[in-house]
């Protein structure tokens, strides 16, 4: 049950919220559907649809994305063109136009994609919790807490970027392997998503490719390496015995697009 | 427990009226502004029968607590028709068969109308994304497709015809 919804115009008046034990709400996506239940205990929420905390900004190559930026906003946003896949991936439109870039960093495991593709994209987050730390979201989201204030991450060169998740369907449905990647000259990212209960940073698959062309021999040796990183686990959508057999089809097709 | 009065632009009329912490947006329209179009299905955010259109862009209203949007432009089913002249994607549901037991309609309508002041000239790609969030259990999905890309044409056609 809803005690309390604040609704502060600024992040200050929202950290005094957060502090005295109030729960922070973005689009809700997540927490709604809990507190919808009649059961749910007694719960104050702080909304952040009016703190200030929404809006796109680029600075050459540097991104930066506001924490309460919802999906849609992103999706629609000409400039952010390659993370339209990424968040066209992710639930369904009325959905998108609710769920915020900082919440989705507070999402569980199979969801939270575009969590996925900021770890590979290397991408910070801004987080006040007892005062104001910048971290890499890769840290963030293996304890993600604080109220986060906003995302950034330099565009990566064209093409590099690559992104696929297979799911039971094409629209509206969780991760059954999600494959983000930053294939650069000299570095290589790969993050997965849907194959353990967090985001798994790659770094067997990483140091495969490392300086290697990709190739339909050398993707394939990167999933064998790959292998032995990830933790699936059963779920509605898919048994951890099928996440693992899709995973190397799927980094195949994310990084050789075939 | 403070109960909060929202104002709201809703279907182009104003309206104000009291809500708890716990009202939400689609409790507001259906039981405190009599707007029933808008239905409660799951209240997860998953089958988007609750679906009307906040500030222009479609939304599940179970989940979006009314305190938060004071202010907001919101569009319902009640609002597409012109007194009994129903809108284009209405009028091409109906001769369509696009509906069954109706559970649905409001919200498909909706997110139709949203994607088509988008996208006049949809594919039937971009029609399924747009209706993702919207689960219809009696018609098998295909009929709704076919009457969204006929109203788009009508809505297309109209236009030229205009011109």
């Amino acid at each position: 049950m809803l005690t309390e919804v604040h609704v502060p115009d600024d992040v200050a008046a929202a950290v005094r919220l957060l502090e005295s034990g109030a729960t922070p709400l973005g689009g809700g996506t997540s927490l709604m559907p809990l507190l919808n239940d009649y059961a749910s205990p007694p719960t104050e929420l702080v909304s952040l649809r009016r703190a200030g905390l929404a809006g796109i900004h680029l600075d050459g190559a540097t991104v930066r994305i506001g924490a309460a930026t919802t999906l849609g906003q992103v999706e629609h946003d000409p400039r952010l063109a390659i993370l339209d896949p990424v968040v066209r991936s992710i639930a369904s439109v009325p959905v998108r136009n609710l769920a915020t870039v900082g919440g989705n960093l507070f999402a569980h495991q199979p969801h939270g994609d575009l969590a996925v593709a900021l770890v590979a994209l290397a991408a910070r987050v801004t987080v006040v919790d007892g005062g104001t730390h910048e971290l890499t979201v890769e840290e963030f989201v293996t304890d993600p807490r604080g109220l986060v204030t906003e995302v950034a991450f330099t565009q990566p060169a064209d093409g590099s970027f690559k992104y696929l998740k297979a799911a039971r369907r094409r629209f509206n449905s969780a991760s059954i392997v999600t494959v983000a990647a930053v294939i650069g000259e000299s570095a290589v990212r790969v993050a997965l998503g849907g194959v353990g209960n967090q985001i798994i940073r790659a770094h067997a698959v990483e140091a495969a490719l490392a300086g290697q062309p990709l190739t339909d021999e050398t993707v394939p040796a990167a999933a064998e390496a790959g292998l032995s990183e990830l933790a699936p686990v059963d779920d509605a959508y898919a048994s951890a015995w099928y996440r693992t057999r899709v995973f190397p089809v799927h980094l195949r097709r994310a990084l050789l697009g075939h | 427990m403070t109960v909060t009065i929202v104002n709201l632009k809703v279907n182009g009329v104003d309206q104000a009226f009291m809500a708890r912490p716990g009202t939400t947006l689609l409790l507001a329209l259906r039981e405190q502004l009599g707007l029933t179009g808008a239905k409660r299905g799951c209240a997860q955010g998953a089958c988007g029968s609750c679906t009307v259109l906040l500030d222009g862009a479609p939304v599940v209203s179970c989940l979006v607590p009314a305190t938060t949007v004071d202010g907001a432009d919101i569009a319902t089913v009640e609002g597409l028709a012109d007194g009994q002249q129903l809108s284009d994607v209405q009028q091409a549901f109906l001769d369509g068969f696009a509906t069954q037991c109706g559970f649905c309609t409001p919200g498909m309508l909706m997110s139709a109308e949203a994607l088509l002041a988008r996208n006049p000239d949809p594919t039937a790609d971009e029609v399924n994304e747009a209706i993702s969030g919207n689960v219809c259990r009696c018609t098998g999905y295909a009929p709704i497709v076919s009457a969204i890309l006929d109203a788009a044409e009508r809505r297309r056609n109209r236009v030229e015809a205009t011109h």
